[in-house]
């Protein structure tokens, strides 16, 4: 299967949950999902027909004004990449866990949790990765109204 | 002594600070006598906030910045965000621009094979191979450092190209360095094969299937090993594969030795290409002019990193600073599939195991911000930090 076949079937696989699509580069194809629901049956979608693998999921905060985040899964075949992409709120975003689909997904969900504040429903291990334990809750530093150079600590202290 | 009863766990705890690996990671192994029942690992004592950082910062600051994610393939990352910036700005590299940054690429891939080597030996108990190992790699780091100036940051990329040249003279000192090392590997090659303790410390050891592989998202050698087929070189080229291909190195076994072998084998794979990039290098411009501003627009850069592949998102928003940029290491996807693999081994062997995938916790623990002290005067702000660099440095 060439790169262009590839995309032309995550294309037609994705079809039933597609809202939005764009073809942003050469060998690229980006489908925006409905809503977060749309994900386990588009990604069960992909893995049936064995199209890519999940190479990466990317967080991305649309700022303050938009009110919104989103959450990118990229699944790359060869030169094809497939990024199936889904709008959250910036209240109460939360998606559904691929670990039981794809166990490798555990590692990427956990970043996008501790770093978006975005719920992984059904997280296998939720605990922090990166972040320290005393990490104060409700911070989620990847966001764009978290500033790093003034950590606001659990007793209040701020950075010198 | 009191009896365990079966529902007790005992757990092992391994790190964050511990003799099997030189860098900070936390381990958590559940044993049954000396067997591993389960594991569970906790990173981010490495984390420098580097992913939110870019945010802050203009393109060409993020080069030298991202360069620093890793000590080891540095050059791997600073090429996979000019690519990535490069295809943003709609901006042609010249091909000899690209040649000498796959050059470099595989020159960073032997003295990373080496080095893993050298930790792989010292995890077993093979201290001289480790010496020997390093002793070698220290001819690779003369020759990066001969064609860049450093040792471990090259610095070889700019937006748009790459600062150096390559002359006659530094690609004969190139050729020989390469005849020493092809010697010195082929040597190595007998020794993981035939070394009596080795073989045994390897072999049959953390066994992980093409399917296992598959499922648990093994990335590098460490798929290649399982006998899965991917290598960003090969299935995406980038930079100038495509002229100077490479001939993916693959072993079925999927157990340590096969690891080892699979990279010790893609050394003479990185001697061949070398000599032959060496030979056709194309002429030409080795930089154009890129654009301040970076257009609006999101792009994904796969670059293959000595452990496997390296996955950038970048996402610009028309200034002159990206909007947001993603960066997934190899060292994850393989960290998790080893620690799942972990159960049913014997704990003693877990440092191997663990080495086995060259992990690299830098690499893992890119993405965040400040440790916080007791003390708030111990917590020093990036202001502070950068004052305190150029009174130190001056």
């Amino acid at each position: 299967m060439n790169t262009d076949e590839a995309l032309e079937l995550a294309e037609k696989l994705v079809k039933e949950w597609t809202v939005d699509r764009a073809t942003p580069q050469p060998g690229r194809l980006d489908l925006t999902l409905a809503k977060p629901d749309d994900l386990l049956p588009a990604v069960a979608a992909l893995r049936v027909q064995r199209l890519g693998y999940l190479s990466a999921i990317t967080g991305i905060d649309l700022g303050l004004e938009a009110n919104a985040l989103e959450a990118l899964y990229h699944f790359c075949s060869g030169e094809a990449v497939v990024t199936l992409r889904i709008r959250l709120p910036r209240e109460g975003a939360a998606v559904p866990s691929l670990c039981e689909m794809i166990p490798s997904a555990g590692p990427f969900e956990r970043e996008l949790r501790e770093m978006f504040g975005i719920t992984v429903v059904d997280l296998p291990d939720p605990g922090k990765l990166y972040l320290p334990d005393d990490w104060p809750d409700g911070q989620f530093p990847l966001r764009k109204d978290c500033d790093p150079q003034v950590p606001t600590t659990a007793t209040g202290e701020g950075g010198r | 002594m009191s009896v365990r009863t079966p529902q007790e766990r005992f757990i092992v705890p391994i790190g964050p600070q511990h003799p099997a690996l030189k860098e900070p990671g936390h381990f958590e192994f559940t044993v049954d006598g000396e067997v591993v029942t389960g594991a569970s690992v906790r990173l981010g004592y490495a984390h420098r906030g580097i992913e939110k950082a870019t945010e802050g910062r203009n393109w060409i600051q993020n080069l030298y910045l991202l360069e620093r994610v890793c000590g080891i393939c540095s050059h791997i990352h600073a090429s996979a965000y000019a690519l990535g910036v490069e295809s943003l700005a709609g901006v042609t590299v010249p091909p000899r621009a690209q040649a000498i940054r796959q050059l470099v690429a595989e020159l960073e891939r032997i003295h990373s094979h080496l080095l893993w080597l050298g930790v792989a030996a010292h995890e077993s108990g093979f201290e001289t191979l480790f010496m020997y190992t390093w002793r070698d790699r220290e001819r690779v780091m003369d020759l990066l450092e001969a064609i860049s100036g450093n040792r471990v940051n090259y610095s070889a990329n700019v937006l748009g190209g790459v600062k150096f040249d390559i002359s006659a003279e530094q690609a004969d000192a190139i050729l020989a360095g390469l005849e020493f090392l092809e010697e010195r590997t082929d040597h190595y090659l007998e020794v993981i094969r035939t070394d009596a303790l080795f073989v045994r410390r390897t072999s049959g050891i953390g066994v992980m299937t093409r399917r296992q592989a598959e499922v648990l998202g093994a990335v590098g050698p460490t798929a290649r090993a399982s006998g899965v087929p991917r290598d960003i070189r090969v299935e995406a080229p980038y930079m100038a594969y495509r002229d100077f291909p490479v001939v993916i190195v693959m072993d079925t076994a999927g157990d340590l030795k096969a690891r080892v072998e699979v990279r010790i084998r893609e050394l003479f794979e990185c001697y061949r290409m070398i000599r032959v990039m060496l030979r056709d290098l194309p002429p030409g411009e080795l930089s154009v002019r890129m654009p301040r501003r970076v257009p609006a627009g999101e792009t994904v850069s796969r670059v293959e990193a000595p452990r496997g592949e390296l996955f950038y998102f970048i996402k610009g928003n028309g200034t002159d600073q990206p909007e947001r940029i993603k960066v997934r290491t190899p060292s994850i996807c393989n960290m998790d599939s080893v620690i799942k693999l972990a159960v049913g081994h014997q704990l003693a062997d877990m440092p191997m195991i663990l080495a086995g995938i060259d992990p690299c916790f830098s690499c893992n623990d890119r993405s965040l911000v400040v440790r916080r002290s007791q003390s708030a005067a111990e917590l020093w702000s990036w202001e502070a930090l950068r004052l305190h660099g150029i009174e130190a440095y001056r």
